[in-house]
């Protein structure tokens, strides 16, 4: 019986060695000019971007095996990170984990399949890709968000003055203070969640197929808003002001139409799903 | 003339190409079925000039793609603007004009759709693609089947799924031609499916 435990115990110690063994850890420093690109090409393993103190790069990736390793490449102002898989690399042994800094004003690509992709406090262009990524999102400003997912979640918060496009096939997607000129996320079956009030004078438009639709909004809010569930219901909790001409019948139950708040600075609002449904409620004072 | 050779040169391919690119070409079942891919999305882009203005999300995503390769950004690198095809995109290749069609057809249909109507069921019959839900997805599968085994399940549901909703945007389409709404529905259903092709392609790559 001891002998069976220790075995067991020699067994772990070995497999646990030898994955500390096979991890490691490499760091890369890049300079750069003002509103440089950079890009990680990641296929298994998270993504981390925050902002650095000053006008350098800064990639630290935590290599899983020897079955892949880190690419490099400084092209002027461009500096491309890429995990290269080796042969008989898996999505364990080819995981590279990454923890990136960057100046606030440079321009991101990330792409991963599996791990998770998040960037905050920047204000260049986001531009995030992955299959069953989770992303994060949070505190940019004046910027491009575009977001790629097949059925990993996506969570933007904070993001101000942005032009945000979202495609998620079946991920559920989270805005929370999302605001900007043009604010757009289409899901085919994943649920779509908005906090927040809409900004002044942009063009908001969360469309599913059959992913349910709610937008928490305060009671101040400006907005023209239009809701629409072909074969679902919409619920709506806060007065509106009917609208003379939509561009759909308003089917009770289905569909509804109006404004609130102050016209000149209101912002065109456009809930629309096939199946699933959509919820107008209002703020509560403890959101 | 290689294979390589002969993408690295599809720039070049004017009306029959040169001796060299015909001589490959018809020795070459791949190549010369990529080059027919091209052909038939540039024919159908030919039909787009006069389609409507296109949407603010399609400048808004021409303007990001720009300022993504620096070309809109006089500091940026002097990267190409669009790498050579074949270097880049290699085997995986199939799935570019595969996803190109799927976004063309749909402008194309768009388009006659919004002429008169009887003219525009004309036009739509004449349309070989003019349902374009099933194209390529059984090498859609594949390429996953082959490249990523274990993600092949999500693929397949989420297909499924995106076919569903171009069949249900459709239906509203055709239901209200009309109706700008139920054309955008189904110009983003594609839209997703044409994602779907390229989070495929992107695997094949890796």
């Amino acid at each position: 019986m001891v002998s069976k435990r220790a075995a067991k115990l020699v067994a772990i110690g070995v497999i646990v060695a030898g994955t500390l063994v096979a991890e490691s850890k490499k760091e890369y420093h890049f300079s750069v000019g003002p509103r440089a690109g950079v890009s990680v090409m990641n296929p298994y393993g998270s993504i981390s971007v925050k902002p650095s103190l000053n006008n350098t790069v800064v990639v630290n990736a935590i290599l899983h095996s020897d079955r892949v390793e880190v690419d490099n490449n400084q092209n002027g102002n461009r500096v491309d990170i890429q995990s290269h898989l080796l042969a008989g690399a898996d999505a364990e042994s080819g995981r590279v984990d990454y923890e990136v800094l960057v100046p606030a004003d440079a321009s991101i690509t990330l792409h991963s399949s599996t791990g998770s992709l998040r960037a905050e406090k920047l204000h260049g262009d986001v531009n995030l890709e992955g299959a069953g990524a989770a992303v994060d999102v949070r505190d940019v400003s004046d910027a491009h968000v575009h977001v790629k997912t097949m059925n990993g979640s996506v969570n933007l918060d904070n993001i101000q003055n942005g032009h945000v496009e979202v495609d998620s096939l079946s991920g559920d997607v989270t805005l929370k203070g999302v605001t900007g000129p043009l604010v757009q996320v289409v899901s085919t079956s994943g649920r779509i969640n908005y906090y927040g009030d809409f900004g002044n004078s942009g063009e908001y438009r969360l469309t599913s197929h059959s992913g349910d639709i709610e937008a928490t909004i305060p009671e101040w809010t400006s907005a023209d808003v239009s809701a629409r569930s072909v074969r679902g219901e919409v619920h709506d909790d806060i007065p509106l002001q009917p609208k003379n001409h939509t561009w759909f019948a308003i089917d009770k139950g289905r569909a509804f139409a109006g404004t609130m708040g102050r016209v000149a600075v209101s912002s065109t609002v456009v809930l629309r799903t096939f199946s699933g449904k959509i919820h107008l409620r209002k703020r509560s004072e403890k959101q | 003339m290689n294979c390589v050779e002969l993408r690295q040169s599809l720039a070049e391919v004017e009306d029959a190409g040169s001796v060299e690119q015909r001589t490959h070409l018809r020795a070459c079942p791949a190549c010369s079925a990529l080059v027919r891919d091209l052909d038939v999305i540039v024919r159908a882009a030919s039909q787009l000039r006069a389609a409507d203005e296109p949407s603010p999300r399609v400048w808004n995503s021409i303007e990001f793609a720009l300022r993504q390769e620096g070309l809109i950004r006089p500091s940026r690198s002097s990267r190409p603007p669009v790498p050579s095809f074949g270097v880049r995109w290699g085997a995986a290749r199939w799935l570019v004009p595969a996803a190109a069609m799927l976004l063309l057809a749909l402008g194309i249909y768009m388009r006659h759709e919004s002429l008169p109507s009887q003219l525009a069921r004309q036009a739509s019959v004449a349309m070989p693609v003019a349902n374009p839900s099933d194209l390529n997805d059984d090498d859609l599968m594949q390429e996953i089947a082959d490249n990523s085994p274990e993600m092949k399940t999500q693929y397949a549901e989420n297909l499924r799924q995106v076919n569903e909703s171009i069949r249900d945007a459709q239906g509203l389409v055709d239901e209200a031609p009309n109706d700008e709404e139920a054309r955008r529905s189904l110009m983003d259903a594609y839209q997703q499916k044409s994602m779907l092709f390229e989070m495929a392609m992107d695997r094949s790559l890796q």
